[in-house]
């Protein structure tokens, strides 16, 4: 048997103090807020993403 | 359980968001003054369609001395004639080449597109096979013009085989279902000038901090860099670029269509020790008795501009491309 470490919290505890965790938690909780980002995010990939599709050809020096 | 409905809102306005950008990219999406440096086979087919829409026009189609190599687009000489007024469109891009004008031709005549006046340069370095477009179409103009191409045509062609990949597949049915990835490409390069957002910052950083100003001293052309570049053996039959050259004003001359070659200004300065012997005038004359016995009306400018007019072998300054646009436009006007 495990013995209770004095003083140790559950990790729901220690991530509930987390600002991260609780503004991504806050987003779960809103889908409609949350696909406006996540459509943000595509848009953001496309844009400034890398350019893998060179089609340039022409190679003069 | 719980979860999935959540989910499959946000599902849904993701979809919803995506569908209406590609709703807006399809009616806005913005027609350039000329093809970017990386253009994609959905703006091209935007052009095509446009162009099959439009009243008949002047349509320039050749390499990037036509395109406007380094120098703005409302610079190069093809932009100058449609400032002056001229109805038409700079259709040429890096890397043209008698066989991408043949696969172009074919592919707007296909598409309906019917052009008042064809005005395409023909450069005398394509047709060396160890030019980079003797035998290759540019891969967006081949995704749509591949499949109008003979077999014997394809023959002679440099050809990549069928990509099975997992990657190709899910690339091509994006790219077939969604305006806002198929014309990626040619968004960023709007947006940044640059083929990348990275390729950007890099740019800017450079000409900041001056190094780009110092390494375009430093690379300035010389002849040697084009040792090979021009190939002086008589021209044949068996020549892959005059083929598809002959095809191109077979093709012109069926359909009816004014037809204007420009032999393309040359830098005979800079290229003296290469090219100024009795093969290249010998190639450049049979070139030109090909063309005018097809009804082409042939404007030589192999040797019409002065070497300051020149950034290296046969791309144009800014001075360069308004000379050019003079020349054009008288001929035009005739």
């Amino acid at each position: 048997m495990i013995e209770p470490v004095p003083g140790a919290v559950s990790v729901e505890e220690a991530l509930a103090d987390d600002p991260m965790y609780r503004a991504f938690g806050r987003l779960l909780a809103r889908p409609l807020v949350l696909g406006v980002v996540l459509f943000l995010l595509v848009i953001a990939i496309i844009v400034f993403g890398p350019s893998t599709e060179s089609r340039f050809i022409y190679t003069d020096f | 359980m719980r979860a999935l409905a959540p989910l499959g809102l946000t599902m849904l306005v993701l979809v919803v968001l995506l569908s209406a950008t590609d709703v807006a990219i399809g009616t806005w999406f913005p027609r350039f003054e000329r093809f970017s440096d990386n253009f994609s086979a959905a703006y091209l087919e935007r052009e095509v369609h446009a162009l099959a829409r439009e009243s008949p026009q002047a349509l320039f189609i050749g390499d990037s001395v036509l395109w406007g190599y380094k120098v703005r687009p409302s610079q190069s000489a093809v932009s100058l004639l449609r400032a002056g007024g001229l109805p038409a469109r700079n259709l040429a891009f890096q890397g043209g080449s008698p066989v991408n004008l043949y696969a172009l031709l074919r592919l707007m005549l296909s598409e309906g597109v019917h052009p008042s006046t064809v005005v395409f340069n023909v450069n005398q370095k394509e047709f060396s096979p160890a030019d980079s477009a003797y035998r290759t179409v540019h891969p967006s103009l081949n995704a749509l013009a591949g499949s109008l191409f003979t077999p014997g045509e394809r023959g002679l062609l440099d050809q990549t085989g069928p990509q099975r990949s997992f990657e190709h597949a899910l690339d091509s049915e994006m790219t077939a279902h969604w305006k806002l990835y198929a014309l990626r490409s040619d968004l960023r390069e709007a947006i940044f000038d640059q083929v990348d957002a990275v390729h950007a910052a890099d740019d800017f950083v450079q000409t900041l901090s001056g190094a780009k100003a110092r390494g375009d001293a430093a690379h300035r052309p010389t002849a040697a860099q084009f040792e090979g570049t021009y190939d002086l053996s008589p021209l044949d039959e068996q020549n892959v670029s005059l083929q598809f050259l002959l095809k191109s004003i077979r093709l012109l001359r069926h359909e009816r269509i004014r037809s204007i070659a420009i032999l393309t200004p040359t830098n005979h300065a800079l290229l003296h020790d290469y090219i100024d012997a009795p093969e290249y005038r010998s190639n450049l004359a049979r070139t030109r008795a090909l063309l005018e016995q097809s009804g082409v009306q042939v404007i030589d400018l192999d040797r019409a501009f002065a070497p300051a007019e020149f950034l290296d072998n046969d791309h144009l300054t800014i001075a360069g491309n308004r000379h050019l646009a003079a020349v054009l436009r008288n001929v035009l006007a005739r």
